[in-house]
């Protein structure tokens, strides 16, 4: 049998998840570090309602580009990303039943759970869970999410979320992602190494540091405004621009440690003033904590 | 009598909250099931306890109260808080209490296995479900038995992806019927089994510690062999030792080839795999290595003015700056100084960023692949030796210079920003650059002035010492109090003291130095400012003074204890013949500035006072 393409593969999900009863989405418009940070995920994780979905999320994070030079690093690159809330006593098992829906024999193959404790400072978020390795490739960062927003989630979600490189990879026996084939005939490179040679040199090299600090502050202001006008969903877009300005300065090397620290502050600031309101939305005004 | 199994069923636990686990399961037992475990198995998906020959009932308790007298007061409020009536307290040995007859073990079971999930405590936990419970990941099943009767859920189960539920047909069978579900639960088998099949491979290291969390890992040992690609070798070899350990968890055999530990599988396509990401973790080393070369480490050096060292401590181009000028207080040669200039580059490097341990080393090698002398490449390699109280020194002159410098700096630093270790706490491992510094003087044989050090770092420094020295702490505070110039002075004199404790002259210059202290010491305010030798009327005080004149305490401290002990006689003849509170205030003012002049020429060798006799 031959191996699956890229697109193969993301299709083979998409279906598996789609089966399941998950709620196909699509990638976010505006720049996300993490598909954790789609309003898919962060948003909808919080509060009393169950929600599943399941989508391809490219994360952009502009100090892992290398010019397209290096064959395991970008700046842009691909989560399939699986959120179920409440996880149900049978999570796990509907996970592997994913690798098999892809091809992977999980009786051949050694699958590993390894402890890993997630953290995202930004977003004032944290989780229990694991790194997954298929014959020693981390082809999956699984959490339980316990905190979003710095409030602790009302419903415990599984968030899945597949490194679609590094699952292909294994799944075609490459070394480079850049040599992973997309589409019959056409590989990763061809669709994307252009692409990261020309924002590797935008992120490193030209991303302008006096207009991005600007725009900063002025994302922050606007995220306040709409929160007053009690707009909590346009208002995360305004979080989501500030961490992406803020990715793009320290990729600049225009951040000290004190700085970083700093922006890390305000961005996690703004993200708890959202998942406030959204809670308040989501409970009716009073009940919120 | 029976046999009870209690299996708590995991996803995937931590290395470390098994060990969490494994630690607290035989108290836990002894408090529910009122007995040890016989065996206790710990491993990634089970938690399970075996108690061979269990009492069929839970044992009497007898709940101890209030004393009978104070009945009145005391019952109504003890009956309610235990559940029972006033009038159904029993009264032992002039206590009220409550008796509890024992129970049917099967009866009690339940409740005490809910007891024992929710006693583990772990140091993260989560939540997964409605019932509140904590554990280190979500608990999915519990099986308990007797015997043959199943008393708290249904089945274990075998190995996650090769067996479903297996059927434990008598507690006694549990581990058997297991491993032929593939699965080994007992943590210290599987240890052995591990070990075992690395020994049958040969060659195998591991510095990192990595079998103790393999063990965890897996709940079937497959050990395999794998190798990758010689070109790979030219990386330094730490860079890839590295690579295998902190991501994959290898066991580095020498040379290409590493071994590691499989949870099950195709054996050739699992080795396969694992080789194929090794290469590609190396792959990813390379190009980073490579640059990082092509940057050098001149060019990295120019980068350090944009890294904190930490913060308030500037960056690590101020780091270096400093760094380089105690390496001439050290009285460092140019070997020295330039690695100074160097040593903290390989901080802009991409390769520690990624690998924070390969600081230092990958700094030395990137010295040597830009043409710098041998001499400069190992002091940087060496500066951060020794990093464990029992670690290798440096080997070279430079690199022993370096590491003291930077020692220096990060006490010096940390101290003046108030991040002084308290308790276990000691973020910037200053304790260890306190126990470095005492070995890089004692045993290095390098000259570090105490000049260098304020007050309270030295203070921080030399109480290290006292653990650091085979004598008694007493001789170490009277050589810290001495006038030694340097730290391994003070080493050398609290141990020669030591070893002269019972000579005469250590025995004249003791209680010369004791006498001058008791009587003098206490009036140092009454004392003159100089010793005015017009005003010295008796023989015996001028015939001390003059003795005193002579007294030569420098190098040696047997000859320096000779010299002072020469001083026992004479003082013995002053406190004979003179009186020191003489009448004449002048006179009593000039003969207590004698006495401490004795007292601090004999304390250049050291506090006697904290000597006992």
């Amino acid at each position: 049998m031959a191996a699956p393409t890229f697109q193969d593969t993301i299709r083979a999900l998409e279906g598996y998840w789609a089966d399941y009863g998950c709620v196909l989405m699509q990638p976010y418009h505006t720049e996300v570090a993490a598909g954790t940070m789609n309003p898919a995920t962060f948003l909808r994780s919080l509060g009393p309602k169950p929600w599943k979905t399941g989508y391809i999320e490219p994360v952009i994070r502009p100090l892992d580009g290398r010019y397209g030079e290096n064959p395991y690093r970008f700046q842009h690159y691909f989560q399939y990303q699986v959120v179920i809330k409440p996880a149900p006593q049978d999570v796990l098992d509907l996970y592997f039943g994913s690798l098999e829906a892809i091809g992977i024999d999980l009786r051949r193959h050694d699958i590993r759970l390894v402890e890993d404790d997630w953290e995202q400072p930004t977003l004032g978020a944290w989780g229990l869970g694991w790194e997954v390795w298929c014959d020693g490739m981390e082809i999956t960062q699984w959490t339980y999410f316990q905190q979003l927003g710095g409030f602790d989630v009302e419903l415990v979600p599984a968030e899945i979320t597949y490194g679609m490189e590094r699952l292909a990879m294994f799944l075609q026996g490459k070394r480079s992602a850049l040599e992973l084939e997309w589409a019959p005939g056409i590989t990763w490179g061809d669709v994307y190494r252009e692409n990261e040679r020309e924002w590797s040199v935008y992120n490193f090299e030209l991303a302008p540091v006096e207009i991005l600090t600007r725009r900063f502050g002025e994302h922050e202001e606007e995220c306040r405004l709409l929160l007053e006008r009690g707009l909590p969903l346009p208002a995360y877009d305004q979080v989501l621009k500030a961490s992406h300005t803020f990715n793009l300065l320290d990729a600049r090397g225009a951040l000290s440690a004190t700085e970083r620290a700093a922006y890390i502050g305000r961005v996690r600031n703004l993200a708890r003033e959202v998942a406030q309101a959204y809670l308040e939305l989501e409970h009716g005004a009073d009940a919120a904590t | 009598m029976p046999t009870l199994l209690l299996e708590i069923g995991c996803e995937e636990l931590p290395a470390g909250a098994c060990r969490e686990a494994e630690a607290q399961l035989p108290v836990l037992s002894e408090r529910e099931l009122g007995a040890p475990p016989t065996h206790v198995f710990v491993g990634p998906r089970r938690l399970a306890l075996l108690l061979d020959d269990v009492s069929e009932r839970t044992a009497d308790e007898w709940i101890k109260g209030p004393p009978e007298s104070l009945a009145e007061k005391a019952a109504a409020g003890f009956a309610k808080k235990h559940g029972v009536r006033p009038e159904d307290l029993v009264v032992r040995d002039g206590f009220l209490g409550v008796e509890r007859p024992g129970q049917p073990l099967r009866d009690v079971l339940p409740e005490r296995v809910e007891a024992i999930v929710r006693g583990l405590a772990f140091s993260k936990s989560m939540r997964w479900e409605d019932s509140g419970l904590r554990f280190a990941r979500p608990v999915r099943w519990r099986l308990a038995k007797l015997d043959e009767e199943t008393v708290v859920g249904e089945t274990s189960f075998g190995h996650r992806f090769t067996h479903g539920a297996v059927e434990i047909p008598d507690a006694k069978e549990y581990a058997d019927r297991l491993r032929e579900a593939e699965v080994e639960p007992d943590a210290a088998e599987r240890r052995r089994q591990i070990v075992a099949g690395l020994d049958a491979i040969g060659g195998w290291d591991d510095a990192a510690g990595v079998l103790e969390e393999v063990v965890y890992l897996v709940e079937q040992v497959v050990v395999l062999e794998g190798s990758f690609d010689e070109r790979f070798l030219q990386l330094p070899e730490r860079v890839i030792v590295t690579a295998m350990q902190s991501h994959q968890r290898y066991f580095p055999l020498g040379s290409n080839r590493f071994a590691f530990v499989a949870n099950g599988g195709d054996p050739d396509l699992v080795r396969a795999g694992n080789e194929n990401v090794l290469e590609g973790r190396l792959d990813d080393a390379s190009f980073t290595f490579e640059r990082d070369v092509e940057r050098g480490i001149d060019e990295l050096a120019k980068q350090l003015d944009a890294i904190t060292f930490f913060k308030g401590a500037g960056t690590f181009a101020d780091k270096t700056d400093r760094v380089q000028a105690l390496v001439g207080e050290l009285g460092g040669g140019e070997a020295s100084s330039e690695a100074a200039r160097l040593a903290k580059a390989d901080q802009a490097s991409e390769l520690v960023r990624e690998f924070p341990d390969l600081e230092g080393y990958i700094g030395g090698e990137y010295a040597r692949l830009a043409g710098y002398p041998e001499a400069v490449s190992a002091a940087i390699e060496e500066q951060y030796l020794p990093d464990s109280a029992g670690g290798p020194l440096p080997q070279t002159e430079a690199g022993k210079v370096l590491a003291a410098a930077d020692k220096l700096d990060t006490l010096a630093t940390s101290f003046s920003l108030g991040h002084k270790p308290s308790g276990s706490r000691d973020p910037y491992g200053l304790r260890r650059a306190g126990i470095g510094l005492n070995r890089l003087a004692v045993e290095g044989g390098l000259a570090i002035p105490r000049s260098l050090l304020d007050e309270e770092v030295r203070a921080f420094v030399e109480e290290r010492l006292e653990g650091l020295l085979d004598v008694p702490v007493e001789y170490v505070r009277a050589a810290r109090a001495s006038a030694a110039a340097d730290l391994g002075s003070v080493a050398r004199l609290a141990e020669s003291l030591h070893a002269e404790r019972e000579s005469p002259s250590f025995d004249g210059v003791y209680t010369a130095y004791d006498r001058a202290h008791r009587l003098a010491g206490k009036s140092a305010g009454d004392a003159a400012p100089e010793l005015d030798r017009s005003l010295l009327r008796e023989e015996a005080e001028r015939a001390l003074a003059e003795g005193l004149a002579k007294v030569a305490i420098d190098g040696d401290t047997r000859k320096a204890l000779e010299s002072g002990a020469t001083l026992a006689p004479l003082m013995e003849r002053f406190f004979e013949e003179v009186l020191v509170m003489d009448e004449d205030e002048a006179v009593r003012a000039n003969r207590l500035r004698l006495l401490l002049d004795v007292r601090d020429t004999l304390g250049r060798l050291g506090d006697f006072s904290q000597i006992p006799r």
